[in-house]
């Protein structure tokens, strides 16, 4: 299960956040979640969970 | 009647009604008080009605394109600023593809609506503002490699602060818009819609109170989305596929691919377009918002018609997008063409995909492009600079229930044409042609609909034009035997020459559909050809007698019926 966490950039840096699943770019809020060594960022729990049961199955052939 | 916890159905319509009503007098207001033409003739913008979270609860008959993506730039606003950055009066503009919005001339501009001391929600407004400077008169850089030559970006920032004008960010936006006088108008007339949406949500509130207005419009969302839902189960599960190219970017002369893998699982849909081409380098890519746009209108032409149109009716639709691609385009990637020209080509793809299983609410392909034609100058009668965003309609495609509507505004815009009296009262064209294109219908047992032809001839000394278009090369697909519909085009006749050329053949343009800057003399011709609507269905079940009506009409040549539907026809 992730948590949330804020985009820390300071306001003049005009950096660029992509969701790893619908690859929308995020303003502020992240969703982090752990998979192991890995942090994965999404826009909220909707796309975690979308990654983990299409995105990664789709990946190795099983939808 | 007490359906929805407590709030009875009646009462809850009447809301609904009541938002939408609220949208469309917005739109009367932008029609009669904006100075240019693309807003009071056009029609390209969208009024809406958010909640404060953020979820639009209110719409009404505007551009599709504006409308999907319209939560996105209003999200980001909010998430951006923050809720509490918010006073009474403010009023936020943002254009930035890159924070949520379309493209570069869609401008948001965002009212709070405070009651009782604090925020209930938000209006907004979403227009396509003609001029906002940039490499090309008209910003609509159809050679542009980087979103630094379409136009000044402006991230969330206040040009209204407790109702009074912020002058330094006007002063910014007026010196960088090569026609101050006009965004100075149109804007105006986007803030003033703002105000009237103000006025008539506090008249609700004021009559139903807060809690059970939000309780209602929570309703409403929730109301949506489980419609939807209900829709989306009645399509079999399954995996499929479509796809579709956009024949060049402005500059480089190779297709660009949009490929969808759409998933139907029990009551949710999801759009991967992860397999599309990497990001082009002109203007045709599309930001995020722009294909969850046209995701979300390829699902609504395929379900019912009477699903309350807000936020809640996007959720069951998930879109999965590769940053760096065609459908999602990385920083500093142009993308002004991205939304008029990309997105009516996803969203046919999304009805391509699904023409299979749900055939009897499918559409052939559209024109798909929006024949973006920009131009400038200085008025002979006026001495005064001007610049315009014009666009013409192409065929819509065809169903199984009648043929396709003629000379339309591709779906995504949902705009009007402008009329010939306008363009010439306005500036220094003289109209020799405005028709329908006859045989550039696909054939089918409905047939697609036409495109339509203009030729314009050049009455001031100079006219400096660009245009983006798409389908010149390619045309757009029938279904079920129907025939593709035929290529648009955009030609020139420099005055002394015989005939009508491409643009690259005249001006050595590296596209014949997309360029910039071309300096057009008094006396010289455009001829702006729109494409045509893909048929649906074989021609040869197509009624003899609504074969003889379009020879009679002239939009079928008695040569192309012989051919088309048979010796008989």
């Amino acid at each position: 299960m992730g948590r949330w966490e804020k985009n820390t950039a300071k306001w003049y840096e005009q950096t660029m956040v992509y969701c790893k699943l619908c690859g929308k770019i995020i303003p502020k809020n992240l969703w982090i979640a752990d998979e192991g060594p890995e942090r994965l960022v999404f826009c909220g729990p909707d796309c975690e969970e979308l990654h983990r049961d299409y995105w990664v199955p789709s990946r190795q052939g099983r939808a | 009647m007490n359906g929805m916890n407590g709030i009875d159905t009646v009462t809850l319509s009447v809301i609904n009604n009541a938002l939408i009503s609220i949208c469309r007098e917005m739109g009367t207001a932008m029609m009669r008080t904006s100075y240019s033409p693309i807003f009071n003739e056009g029609l390209d913008f969208s009024c809406v009605i958010f909640n404060r979270r953020g979820e639009m609860i209110g719409q009404a008959e505007f551009c599709p394109t504006m409308l999907g993506s319209a939560q996105y730039a209003v999200n980001w606003t909010i998430e951006e600023l923050g809720l509490e950055s918010f006073e009474p009066g403010d009023v936020v503009i943002h254009n930035d593809p890159y924070r949520g919005q379309c493209h570069m001339p869609e401008h948001m501009v965002l009212k709070p609506v405070f009651f009782e001391g604090e925020i209930w929600g938000f209006v907004a407004n979403i227009a396509h503002v003609g001029e906002i400077g940039g490499m090309a008169p008209g910003s609509f850089a159809a050679d542009a490699t980087e979103v630094y030559q379409e136009g000044l970006r402006l991230p969330p920032v206040k040009v209204m602060s407790r109702g009074e004008y912020v002058k330094d960010v006007w002063k910014i936006i007026l010196s960088n818009h090569r026609t101050p006088k006009t965004s100075w108008g149109d804007l105006h007339a986007m803030i003033g819609s703002l105000s009237i949406a103000e006025a008539r949500l506090l008249e609700m509130l004021e009559r139903y109170g807060a809690p059970f207005l939000t309780a209602a419009s929570d309703r409403l969302l929730d109301y949506s989305e489980r419609w939807m839902r209900e829709e989306i189960r009645e399509i079999p599960n399954g995996v499929y596929r479509a796809s579709d190219c956009m024949e060049d970017d402005g500059v480089t002369d190779r297709p660009v691919w949009l490929r969808l893998k759409l998933v139907v699982r029990d009551d949710e849909v999801i759009a991967d377009w992860t397999q599309s081409d990497p990001q082009a380098k002109g203007p045709v890519n599309a930001t995020f918002v722009v294909t969850a746009a046209a995701s979300y209108s390829g699902l609504l032409h395929l379900t019912s018609n009477e699903i309350p149109r807000n936020s809640g009716c996007y959720r069951p639709i998930r879109v999965v997008t590769k940053p760096g691609t065609v459908v999602n385009v990385r920083h500093p990637g142009p993308s002004v063409g991205g939304n008029t020209e990309t997105h009516p080509h996803l969203q046919n793809v999304v009805v391509k995909a699904l023409s299979e299983a749900v055939p009897e609410r499918a559409a052939a392909a559209e024109g798909a492009s929006g024949c973006n034609f920009l131009f400038a100058g200085v008025h002979p009668d006026t001495g005064e600079y001007y610049t315009n965003y014009h666009i013409d309609g192409s065929g819509w495609g065809a169903t199984a229930f009648h043929d396709g509507d003629s000379a339309m505004c591709p779906e995504n815009g949902n705009c009007r044409n402008t009329p010939v009296e306008v363009l010439e009262s306005k500036f220094p064209w003289l109209t020799l042609e405005y028709r329908l294109l006859p045989d550039s219908g696909g054939p089918g047992r409905h047939r697609g609909g036409l495109g339509s032809s203009r030729i314009l001839r050049v009455l001031a000394p100079e006219i400096t034009v660009s245009a983006l278009m798409d389908r010149t090369k390619t045309r757009a697909w029938g279904l079920f035997g129907g025939g593709a519909g035929a290529s648009g085009g955009i030609f020139v006749k420099k005055n002394g020459d015989n005939r009508f050329r491409t643009f690259s053949e005249a001006f050595g343009t590296v596209s014949d559909s997309k360029f910039t800057r071309v300096v057009l003399k008094k006396g010289d011709e455009v001829m702006i050809r729109s494409p045509g609507g893909g048929g649906y269905g074989p021609p040869a079940e197509r009624p003899r007698a609504a074969v003889e009506r379009d020879v009679r009409q002239g939009w079928l040549s008695p040569e192309a019926a012989r051919g088309l539907y048979g010796e008989g026809a």
